[in-house]
């Protein structure tokens, strides 16, 4: 993946930490997120974590929530527990979305129809099911294909065109402006 | 009343959002539907319910401040029309993004709000109001939005905005056992009749059927997805090229006022014994100062239109400006954040949920309350100044000077949780 994602950005990548998000639940890291965080630094110092926690939402004041947080972990004494600390994170301004971006979007539903498929195939070589159970496990995996296409792709699909279509607004803004610059520009 | 939005919207808008280093704003597109649910229980049979639901189909994030309404607040219909166009019948509210704020509507956002309404024609128009704040170190940030419904009277004036998900994919619905039957009767007719559903390899015929629907959308998906990748690229690479015309455009403006600046001071040289100049003896002790420091004074000078990195920036978006190696011990801005104990203590992971203290209670400026349901008008012109003055001038420069995370971090023994010294 390394070599793959070298090749697509032009410049060399390496593995630089790792993420997971905590759905409906606080951002801080659990005891195992910071025992895990401390195994990846011992192979590499510079490995940070990051956190998000999102779904949250507070029913008295209807605010949602969206948090993201970024630690390592540090072990006050030889043998006591791990703890947190935290690492500054800055999002950075980037105009365009990169190829990386997309393909990882658009590779998300492909991993979760392979899920499926994975868990039904287990099923599925189960040979002592009765037909009417068999049937329903088929259903089972028809809905669960369902909903990924209703929940994600479907909404993938719509936000990929609607970025297209702001793109391609934005192209013809910025062909105007352009024109008009280079005119500008003559003139001096 | 409920409102949905995709997970991909909602992100488009942070998105958007992040890039912008002032407040952002845009409009929601979608509609509202009325879903009726029904529902049965002992004292009434099959009373049904009309829930009014929004869905936020899309936004159109607006490329500048005041684009559609003055300092004011006054609406300009024939700008909003423009950034709009046909899409201004699927209009169904609007958003707004600010910095260090509080979750209420500011009063120009209010007054805004009420043109909107009326231009529009949308009774039941709703305002987004994302927030943002963060740690005094930037180690944890968070994002806070409401779903304002202004129009309505002081109690409802607040909506749940959900976000649909996957939802449970514990995947416990598939069975691994038939339920015991020894029926010969329901052995055999389940066989018999059961077998249309299976093709001849044993497999059921739905699932080689929605597999192909799948198939078929996950490749669209693909080639839509080439498709924006494109067209990234293209406006990537046309929006250097505009930055690219603007700093030679600007550059050889300098270089001809100084040009201009130069020839003039040496015209005003030249000019001999003219008692209507000032201290003209004083000149040719200029003229014999290095151009350096003359030059360095006409910088000074010309440099005024370029004092607020925050504007420029939010008009030409230029390429990634390069990020300091080294993380400054006090970065301006943490100092002006308003409650850098918000998102909880540092070092110590925080057992409630939500953001809070340590021992379970929220710090109560993180309970800050949308405050639709309080008499608190008042507080509205305060909160205006603050946003304009927060959030537009000071979040620049934290950003500006951030840290990417390419610098080695070590392991502090005692805990510290900040810069390293001396790197």
């Amino acid at each position: 993946m390394k070599h793959r994602l070298a090749e697509m950005t032009g410049r060399p990548m390496r593995v630089v930490g790792w993420y997971h998000s905590h759905p409906h639940i606080t951002v801080w890291p659990s005891h195992v997120d910071v025992r895990t965080q401390a195994m990846y630094q011992m192979m590499d110092q510079g490995f940070v974590g990051l956190i998000f926690s999102c779904f949250i939402e507070d029913k008295n004041t209807k605010t949602g929530r969206v948090l993201y947080t970024c630690f390592q972990s540090v072990q006050a004494q030889k043998g006591s527990e791990y703890e947190r600390i935290e690492i500054p994170i800055h999002v950075v301004p980037h105009e365009a979305i990169g190829k990386v971006c997309l393909e990882s979007a658009v590779e998300l539903p492909r991993i979760l129809c392979q899920e499926e498929q994975d868990t039904y195939r287990r099923i599925h070589s189960l040979t002592h099911l009765d037909p009417i159970t068999k049937i329903h496990n088929g259903s089972v995996f028809t809905k669960n294909l369902c909903s990924q296409m209703s929940a994600i792709s479907g909404p993938l699909l719509q936000w990929l065109e609607d970025r297209l279509e702001q793109n391609k607004q934005s192209i013809i803004k910025l062909q105007k402006e352009k024109e008009q610059l280079t005119q500008e520009l003559a003139a001096l | 009343m409920a409102a949905s939005i995709s997970g991909y919207t909602f992100s488009s808008v942070c998105y958007h959002s992040a890039n912008s280093n002032s407040d952002h704003e845009g409009f929601l597109l979608g509609e509202v539907r009325q879903e009726e649910t029904l529902s049965i229980s002992d004292s009434h049979i099959g009373s049904s319910e009309f829930l009014s639901v929004i869905e936020v189909h899309n936004h159109e994030p607006c490329a500048q401040l005041f684009s559609f309404y003055d300092y004011a607040g006054n609406v300009n219909e024939e700008n909003l029309n423009r950034i709009l166009k046909d899409r201004r019948k699927n209009v169904i509210g609007w958003y707004r993004f600010r910095r260090n704020t509080q979750q209420q509507m500011s009063f120009r956002e209010q007054v805004i709000h009420k043109q909107l309404t009326n231009i529009l024609g949308i009774p039941d128009l709703v305002f987004l109001l994302f927030s943002f704040i963060s740690t005094a170190n930037s180690s944890t940030h968070a994002l806070e939005y409401v779903l304002f419904r202004p129009n309505r009277n002081r109690y409802n004036q607040k909506i749940s905005l959900s976000i649909p998900n996957l939802g449970n994919t514990s995947q416990q619905e598939y069975k691994v056992s038939s339920v015991p039957n020894t029926s010969k009767n329901y052995a055999s007719v389940i066989k018999e009749h059961g077998t249309d559903f299976f093709d001849k390899d044993g497999v059921m015929k739905d699932i080689r059927a929605i597999f192909q629907v799948y198939s078929a959308l996950q490749d669209r998906v693909q080639a839509v997805c080439c498709e924006v990748d494109q067209s990234e690229r293209v406006r990537e690479k046309i929006q250097e090229e505009v930055n690219k015309l603007k700093e030679e455009i600007a550059l050889r403006k300098r270089n001809s006022a100084e040009e201009e600046r130069r020839l003039q001071e040496a015209a005003a040289v030249t000019l001999p014994d003219n008692s209507a100049l000032p201290d003209t003896s004083a000149l040719p002790d200029n003229s014999a100062l290095p151009d350096s420091s003359h030059s360095s004074l006409t910088r000074v000078v010309l440099s005024g239109p370029s004092v607020e990195p925050s504007l420029e920036r939010a008009v030409n978006s230029s390429s990634p400006p390069i990020y300091s190696t080294t993380l400054p011990p006090d970065s301006p801005s943490a100092i002006l954040l308003p409650r850098p104990q918000a998102v909880g203590s540092p070092g110590h992971p925080s057992p409630s949920v939500g953001l809070g203290n340590g021992d379970g209670s929220s710090s109560d400026s993180l309970n800050r309350q949308a405050t639709g349901q309080e008499d608190e008008d008042d507080d509205d012109e305060d909160s205006s100044e603050y946003e304009n003055l927060v959030s537009e001038q000071l979040q620049p420069p934290s950003l500006s000077e951030a840290v990417t995370l390419g610098r080695p971090a070590t392991l502090w023994p005692d805990g510290d949780a900040h810069s390293p010294p001396g790197s």
